[in-house]
């Protein structure tokens, strides 16, 4: 078969054709059904931040407070403050270590507070729980997202943040009963 | 009496013209209206354009319920993708792109390209096309056996006239693969339909 035949007919291939059913009640149901909404994360990653700084701000007021005079506070540098996490990197060993270390004094720490602040701290560190559950559901579904990963970052560092804040605090009030 | 002439050659061929216009009026709108999510408008389209894109599907995919499948999702993915369309090219050739890009995506997402040609060599009679008769059937059923990548190629640059670089580049492929996989769709189309008694 030449090439000048089989280009002409070739070209006749290029015809309409009806389908053999009506399409477009699949696509009428498709293009009207409601979009997923993308925005949700985006809601969940910013309320979780404002939670964050809440509660940042309200455990400062608590420990501002409940200070008579100004004591200096030597927060040693984050010690984990090149880890990362999320779909790419692993919770560094001194994270966990300093975090564990907390948390299991937390409940002393908290029983040489008054019932108001420990009660406070507390509610702070629920609010800071429910950040870093709702932020984890979420990489759950975009384990990738990069800004989500921070975000995680973020929430762990003010929980170990807070948990050193109890810490410092009620060392400071201990400071004020020796005196 | 050549003004008569022209005087009636202008009357036959204004409404034709002023046809084509409002075609080409009405089209714009519906694109502006179904651009602001009115499917109303873009049902008008979708009849206005289904049997070019589902002739494209049915070209290259082969298959009836495969084309159909590839039809009704090109049109899902041009309402969403509604709103890139900036008017550059004709709505036809940037629904055609839309096609092509679906077929492509549908194949190579469900890997069924292998089960498709083991069905399209049992059922070939399910791409019967009632337009195409005697040569132009041969040819058809020809082509459906193709390997996907030349017979994508011939669909696109033999059948539908795109150029090898816009060929490669709807496919994916260097324009120099482009011109080899006809040069091969060509030798296989020969040989198959030599077979076939096909008449140079």
């Amino acid at each position: 078969m030449k090439d000048d035949k089989l280009t002409v007919s070739a070209r006749k291939l290029a015809t309409e054709i009806s389908p053999q059913r009506d399409l477009w009640p699949g696509i009428e149901e498709a293009i009207q059904t409601p979009q997923p909404r993308r925005w949700m994360p985006m809601f969940a990653q910013a309320a979780a931040l404002v939670l964050l700084v809440g509660a940042s701000s309200a455990i400062t007021y608590i420990t501002v407070k409940d200070q008579q005079q100004p004591v200096t506070q030597v927060t040693p540098a984050l010690l984990f403050e090149q880890t990362s996490f999320g779909g790419r990197y692993n919770l560094g060993p001194d994270f966990q270590d300093a975090r564990d270390e907390l948390a299991a004094q937390l409940d002393d720490e908290l029983a040489r507070l008054s019932p108001e602040s420990r009660s406070n701290v507390q509610e702070n560190l629920e609010v800071v729980h429910q950040a870093i559950f709702d932020i984890n559901q979420a990489l759950a579904e975009e384990p990738d997202n990069a800004l989500l990963q921070a975000k995680l970052l973020m929430a762990y560092r003010e929980e170990l943040s807070l948990l050193r804040r109890v810490g410092g605090l009620t060392r400071n009030v201990m400071m004020r009963n020796d005196i | 009496m050549a003004a008569l002439l022209t005087a009636n050659r202008s009357d036959y061929s204004r409404p034709m013209a002023e046809n084509r216009t409002d075609a080409v009026a009405d089209e714009a709108r519906w694109i502006r209206q179904a651009q602001r999510s009115d499917s109303k408008a873009f049902e008008r389209l979708y009849r206005l354009h289904v049997d070019k894109i589902y002739g494209l599907c049915l070209r290259m995919t082969g298959n009836v319920s495969e084309a159909e499948d590839c039809a009704q999702e090109a049109f899902i993915q041009a309402w969403k993708q509604l709103t890139k369309f900036r008017g550059d090219a004709k709505f036809a050739t940037w629904l055609h792109r839309v096609a092509v890009n679906t077929v492509l995506g549908r194949m190579r997402k469900s890997k069924r390209e292998q089960d498709r040609i083991q069905a399209v060599s049992d059922t070939s009679a399910t791409t019967f096309v009632a337009d195409d008769t005697g040569e132009l059937r041969d040819l058809s059923d020809a082509v459906n056996r193709l390997p996907s990548g030349a017979r994508h190629v011939f669909v696109l640059h033999a059948v539908y006239g795109y150029t090898h670089d816009e060929t490669g580049s709807m496919l994916g492929i260097a324009t120099g693969t482009s011109k080899a996989q006809l040069h091969r769709a060509r030798r296989l189309l020969s040989q198959q339909l030599q077979d076939q008694g096909f008449e140079a």
